[in-house]
């Protein structure tokens, strides 16, 4: 960068221009000087082509003083001054007779960068000659945000996409290897399958950001009716705790192979039975830990499987294996009870 | 049936845990009783240090993160590999171009038949 103490030559010469420039154009002057998209003009007689006129919503852009800003080079402005195509671009523009447009990467004082779309054209005198370039600017940076983030959440997407299909393919091939009865197969891919896709329907309505833990529960228990149909006999106690889309997904498909178990052999298979679920947050040594209790009380009398299930399975080792949690099922007689103990948010892998 | 990973020992790298239990139902179908999982790129290379493998499976993207170290490693150990993913284009970093790739979902003869090859070189 050039210093600015030391004034070149064409440097002075360019600030001797401006006021007669501003005189010269008069109203003009006024109307690009209080106009909300950034502009400036600069010297085409002059060789880097240096600012003479920036108006404030560029000074506002940029965050330049004026004075600083005029009589430097327009290169000065592009902060990949050292890119050969974007001075080759920015060096067209001012070279050629048609207006040029494109977008490219400026810098502001403090050195921050922001993207603009870029038209410069060519303002001529009486004689048709060259004498100031005109270049107008509009912001990109919120764009270009945008973009990213839009392209970060196709990327998730097409990731998600193919390992629900792979998901989907478990299902169906547990479901098939232990169910020999093909209605019985058929209910239980369904089931696991509506499971699956109201953790997504939770996670799209986040714009796959996440979801809270009480949102996940409920999500889970809602297509058995359990939440709105039994206010007396189901009790939900905790924060609705923000969770990756990793842990939503887990803990969606925990929770409805537990909804199942309770539904069919558990506390909700009489009229008698209550579920109680509630968690904490709880400090450890290696960061904070959700703890969360699934208590069924008042069902038929438990007596312990034979064998883990598919479903025992699943919340065993999806659990532990990706949310590097913990998990407990304990078919004591009275009622089943679980505890998931899981890295809190901010500790979670 | 293709019993060709009998008596051999593998290393599954892959953080979706019903993925997981997809991968081995069919390694179980091929003969495999000597399964060892890996969710995080941490776990695999804890593994790889510590106990040998005759192949691994090795899934391109782990929660957001790029599983490349893992094949670093991997190479490193001289352990035999190919990479599973979601993604049509997997995107290996050139050290890694050669290596076969399996897209999700699997096929099953295509799982038995790379890892049939993987294990005879």
């Amino acid at each position: 960068m050039q210093d600015v103490l030391t004034k070149s030559d064409e440097q002075i010469v360019a600030e001797g221009n401006v006021d007669s420039f501003r005189q010269d154009l008069g109203p003009f002057v006024v109307a690009a000087e209080n106009t909300r998209m950034p502009m400036i003009f600069t010297d085409a007689n002059l060789p880097g082509n240096p600012l003479i006129f920036a108006n404030k919503a560029f000074l506002q852009l940029t965050g330049y003083d004026r004075d600083h800003l005029l009589g430097q080079p327009f290169h000065f402005l592009i902060a990949r001054g050292r890119d050969p195509e974007a001075l080759t671009w920015a060096d067209a523009g001012f070279g050629e007779d048609a207006a040029a447009a494109s977008e490219d990467c400026y810098h502001r004082k403090d050195g921050t960068e922001f993207w603009a779309a870029t038209s410069i054209s060519p303002v001529r005198d009486a004689a048709d000659q060259i004498v100031q370039h005109f270049a107008s600017f509009v912001d990109l940076t919120r764009h270009k945000e945008e973009q990213r983030h839009s392209n970060m959440l196709i990327d998730e997407l097409n990731h998600r996409v193919k390992n629900t299909l792979a998901t989907v393919q478990s299902i169906v091939r547990q479901a098939l290897q232990k169910e020999t009865n093909p209605v019985a197969a058929r209910e239980s891919i369904e089931s696991r399958l509506f499971a699956l896709s109201r953790s997504h329907d939770i996670l799209a309505a986040a714009i796959w950001r996440g979801a809270g833990l009480r949102n996940i529960v409920e999500a889970a228990l809602e297509p058995f009716g359990l939440v709105s149909g039994n206010p007396e006999r189901i009790f939900i106690r905790g924060g609705n705790i923000d969770l990756p889309p990793k842990a939503t997904l887990a803990l969606g498909i925990a929770f409805h192979e537990l909804a199942t178990n309770a539904i069919k052999y558990g506390a909700l298979s009489n009229e008698a039975g209550s579920l109680l679920i509630e968690w904490t947050v709880e400090p450890a040594a290696t960061g904070d830990r959700i703890v969360l209790y699934w208590r069924e009380s008042g069902g038929p009398l438990v007596e312990p499987p034979l064998h883990r299930g598919f479903g025992s399975h699943v919340i065993e080792r999806g659990l532990a294996h990706e949310l590097e949690g913990s998990v407990d099922l304990d078919f004591a007689p009275t009622g089943v009870v679980v505890t998931i103990d899981i890295p809190a948010p901010g500790s979670l892998p | 049936m293709n019993k060709s990973m009998a008596g051999r020992s593998i290393l599954v790298v892959e953080d979706e845990m019903m993925v997981l239990m997809t991968i081995e139902g069919m390694l179980e179908d091929l003969g495999c009783e000597d399964v060892t999982v890996a969710a995080t790129v941490e776990q695999a290379l804890a593994l790889i240090a510590a106990q040998s493998f005759d192949v691994a499976m090795l899934d391109v993207n782990l929660n957001g993160t790029k599983s490349y170290p893992v094949a670093d490693a991997l190479a490193a150990h001289a352990v035999p590999f190919l990479f599973s993913t979601g993604y049509s284009d997997v995107g290996a970093t050139n050290a890694h171009k050669h290596r076969p790739v399996l897209s999700k979902p699997f096929q099953h003869e295509k799982l038995g038949a790379t890892l049939t090859a993987l294990l005879a070189h």
